[in-house]
């Protein structure tokens, strides 16, 4: 019976990438667009984004689930972008610099989204999706009020004209693809971003080594069962509080890349959708709720990255009308993230009731309650 | 690992990142440098512009000046140096020098004036802060929905 | 009664306390800083009887223990459908608005029926699903307003022929067409007693119904699942009528507001709708797992109450248009305090 089980969760993890090898299959060919163009497109779109869906591994690790907030990082790196520009300090060093000052926001950010998410414990989710569209409000309130009346902005080419807040756009022309183009190298007429992939290898190195940290070590028996770890004496709230702040500082630095490669931030809506985006990558390269590796996040990128490009214009091919593809790509999204939170959810109530029917053998009796207890826990 | 040491550690960890972030402050910091190729009039002395000057940054030529021209290059870092080459009359001999300056930190836009810095006049005749006129533009205030919470180009951003 | 005093305090939250406090704090300013205070209450009841009842929408997933609706865009997409396709089938004037209530209620039948059936496969993870459900479905919905064969050419875009507008207007078919029966005006104050009457007879349906016995078995699925299934009923049966429900007063929500407002959206603004609604019960009284008509009611008026004061207010006190992150702040932060909230009961 468990090798059954096995086999069903093999195709349930393997299902979404499938579907996602088979739109690509169909969609490049109709999109008409060359190999040379995709290879390129995809090769900056990994550069650009596997850094951010990094900062989604941990939280996974430590049960917390796919954390909506890294938007919070987001919205650090842009802040520390932001007064970056405006002191004029530009190329590699501006990166750094304003990498050092997201440090500090997203520590006090994840520290408020973890202690949140300790008081809603089996919500996480939901609530730190919330938390994404709260901080976005004092975000705004930062951003349009303070910048520029309390947070001293100098430069008439950030600022609004009416003396504060900042405007929609902030060019980063001074630092764009500087990072990129670090150490410049075209393999066959594609171009490589390779000191940004240095950089994710070392990320991915750190994550590889963290898990095997005693706090590494902690976090994983804290997602396995909180009740068992604490038990263990382990410091629950702090193991997940850690979790979350380590993923909003890295995906503050994950922006400062994403945006170093745009080329400019746009200041009110940059960050809204980077979440969704993510996590919606990384489910596609096989992960759940519960379990994603790095493997996930290089495989996610690719794919999801491949159905975005090629879908407007295999869209257009099929219908005329390229707004089709558009919506198609953001319907993808969505749906994948909605296909693998209730595979997620569908996988844990079976177990639930193996692991209650299991009690039952062995107790004789007394199963049935245990079966209609997973029914309240919303 | 004792609590002391583990604190040292730490403090020391804070010292480093902010020993690194004093550094980017330095050599992070961009200048936009304009050249100035026109006649200046200083104490009563007047230099002349020369027929033509040829500036380049890095082996790589950034402008190319004739009289009461200007030209531009973005820098990064205190230090500035560039490869000056002057023709003083048309078919005239080319006369080459490398200027190496340090620039004055809190100026974004530095104007040097090429013919006055050549003829070994101080600083303060050649080099001029460069100040943006304000342009008169259409009030910019970000897009706010009416009765959703986020407008629809958002949702379709591109990543 | 100090006790009862204080356990009322407690039990209202603090954030509830603070935003109803700042709503009274900008209905005493209004009059100092210039601005109109009957056209501020005349918008507010008129807001109120636009958003009522995609409010009151919450209620019936609320009470069997699905949570949250955040999957409100589904019935609002069902609502649409019925207001596209009444227009298309050339119904107009007052009669359109029933017809495509009529039109609605098939589409939000059979989505409540299929979204019930998913949230009862997920139970524990309903919120979340929901809100993806929504949105799934909403950008699912933005294709087929292109490609389903609409023609009636006040709907369709002018050059194509083909392809929904993004907004529809009501003009000819039922704009106001419920606001317009028997208005009152006193002074500068108009009310929209046709609006607020069919308000009135749904939540009165609503509450009605709770009382009934199919009702009292849904509080008693909400509040104690284990309890409920011991005592003989079927529980998912109940989960399913209450999606059910909701979804299909979210339908005929979506149609009452487009009567007051005028226009039809289409394409992505069912988006976020969910999110006003939710937070809008929420500071009313009501949390995960309990909900009442009284919470809708109070929900609604304060949070529209915020939403139509602080712009002007704001505006003429300090030149500064914060209304947007006020707005923001206080219904993102009511929905966070809510899920932070230990459910009573054990569930």
């Amino acid at each position: 019976m468990n090798k059954k089980i096995d086999f069903r969760e093999v195709l349930q993890r393997s299902l979404v990438p499938i579907m996602f090898i088979v739109i690509c299959a169909i969609g490049i060919p109709l999109s008409g667009l060359s190999v040379g163009y995709l290879a390129n497109e995809i090769m900056t779109r990994m550069g650009r984004n596997i850094f951010l869906i990094l900062s989604l591994l941990i939280p996974i690790m430590a049960g917390m689930g796919l954390n909506f907030g890294m938007t919070l990082g987001a919205m650090a790196g842009e802040i520390a972008l932001i007064l970056v520009c405006d002191w004029q300090i530009v190329g590699i060093p501006a990166m750094v610099l304003a990498a050092i000052i997201s440090v500090p926001i997203s520590i006090a950010l994840g520290v408020f989204c973890g202690s949140i998410l300790n008081q809603a414990k089996g919500r996480e989710m939901i609530t730190s999706y919330i938390m994404s569209f709260f901080i976005n409000g004092i975000y705004q309130l930062v951003v349009l009020y303070m910048m520029g009346s309390i947070i001293p902005i100098r430069h008439g080419s950030i600022k609004l004209p009416r003396g504060y807040g900042i405007r929609n756009t902030v060019s980063l022309l001074s630092m764009r693809q500087k990072l990129d183009n670090l150490i410049p190298l075209t393999v066959g007429g594609v171009k490589i971003p390779v000191a940004t992939f240095l950089v994710i290898l070392v990320m991915c190195l750190f994550i590889v080594w963290f898990r095997r940290t005693k706090l590494g070590q902690d976090m994983r028996a804290v997602g396995q069962d909180m009740g068992v770890a604490r038990d263990a004496g382990i410091n629950v709230e702090r193991t997940r509080i850690i979790s979350i702040v380590i993923s909003t500082v890295l995906a503050g630095f994950g922006m400062i890349i994403y945006l170093q490669n745009m080329g400019n931030i746009a200041t009110y809506s940059s960050h809204s959708q980077i979440g969704m985006f993510c996590i919606a990558a990384l489910l596609v390269g096989g992960a759940s709720v519960d379990k994603a590796s790095i493997g996930n996040v290089f495989l996610g990128v690719i794919l999801f990255h491949t159905m975005f490009i090629v879908a407007p214009k295999a869209g257009a091919t099929i219908t005329g009308d390229s707004m089709i593809g558009e919506y198609f790509r953001v319907f993808v999204s969505y749906a994948v993230i909605t296909i693998a939170l209730v595979m997620y959810e569908t996988s844990k109530r079976r177990k639930k009731k193996a692991a209650g029917r299991e009690l039952q053998d062995l107790q004789g009796h007394g199963g049935d309650d245990l079966r209609t207890a997973d029914l309240g826990t919303l | 690992m004792n609590k002391g040491r583990k604190w040292i550690f730490r403090i020391g960890a804070l010292a480093i990142v902010l020993a690194v972030a004093a550094v980017m402050f330095v050599i992070g910091r961009g200048h936009t440098v304009y050249f100035d190729n026109r006649e200046l009039a200083y104490n009563g002395k007047t230099v002349a512009a020369p027929y033509k000057i040829v500036v380049s940054v890095d082996g790589e030529q950034v402008a190319k000046l004739y009289d009461k021209e200007r030209g531009m290059t973005d820098t990064m870092g205190q230090k500035f140096s560039m490869v000056v080459r002057i023709t003083q009359e048309k078919g005239g001999e080319e006369k080459t020098s490398a200027v190496s300056m340090n620039l004055p930190y809190n100026m974004d836009g530095i104007i040097l004036n090429i013919p006055a810095m050549m003829a070994g006049l101080p600083e303060e005749a050649y080099l001029t802060e460069f100040i943006q006129a304000p342009t008169e533009e259409p009030e910019e205030e970000p897009a706010e929905g009416e009765d959703d919470m986020m407008g629809e180009e958002e949702l379709l951003t591109d990543v | 009664m100090k006790e009862k005093l204080q356990a009322f305090f407690k039990s209202f939250g603090l954030p509830r306390l603070i935003i109803a406090g700042f709503l009274l704090l900008l209905l005493i300013l209004a009059p100092f800083v210039g601005a109109d205070l009957p056209t501020q209450i005349s918008n507010i009841i008129n807001r109120f009887s636009w958003n009522g009842i995609l409010v009151l929408a919450m209620v019936p997933m609320v009470h069997s223990g699905c949570g949250l609706n955040f999957g409100l865009p589904l019935g609002i997409i069902s609502g649409l459908l019925g207001a596209t396709l009444s227009i298309e089938l050339g119904f107009t004037g007052r009669l359109s608005f029933f017809a495509a209530i009529l039109i609605a209620t098939p589409f939000a039948l059979i989505l409540g029926a299929g979204y019930g059936f998913l949230l009862n496969k997920i139970k524990g993870g309903e919120m979340m699903i929901a809100t993806y459900v929504g949105f799934s479905s909403v950008s699912f919905m933005c294709m087929m307003w292109l490609l389903l064969p609409y023609h009636s050419p006040n709907m369709v875009w002018g050059y194509a022929g083909k392809g929904l507008r993004t907004t529809i207007s009501l003009e000819g078919y039922y704009n106001q067409a419920l606001a317009g029966i028997l208005p009152i005006k006193i002074g500068n104050i108009l009310i929209p007693t046709g609006t607020l009457l069919f308000f009135a007879l749904l939540a009165f349906g609503i509450w009605a119904f709770l009382h009934t016995k199919t009702g009292t078995a849904m509080t008693a699925v909400g509040s104690n699942p284990a309890f409920a299934r011991a005592a003989g009923i079927n529980v998912d049966g109940i989960r399913l009528l209450s999606v059910v429900m909701s979804t299909w007063l979210a339908a005929v929500g979506i149609l009452v507001y487009e009567q007051g407002f005028g226009f039809i959206q289409l394409y992505m603004a069912p988006f976020y709708m969910a999110l006003p609604a939710v937070s809008a019960i929420l500071i009313g009284g009501a949390s995960v797992n309990k909900a009442s008509i009284v919470n809708v009611i109070v929900g609604t008026i304060l949070f529209q109450g915020i939403v139509t004061m602080t712009p002007t207010v704001m505006n003429n006190a300090i030149h500064m248009d914060m209304s947007e992150i006020i707005r923001i702040i206080a219904s993102m932060g009511m929905i966070l305090f809510a899920l932070t909230r230990k459910t009573e009961a054990t569930r």
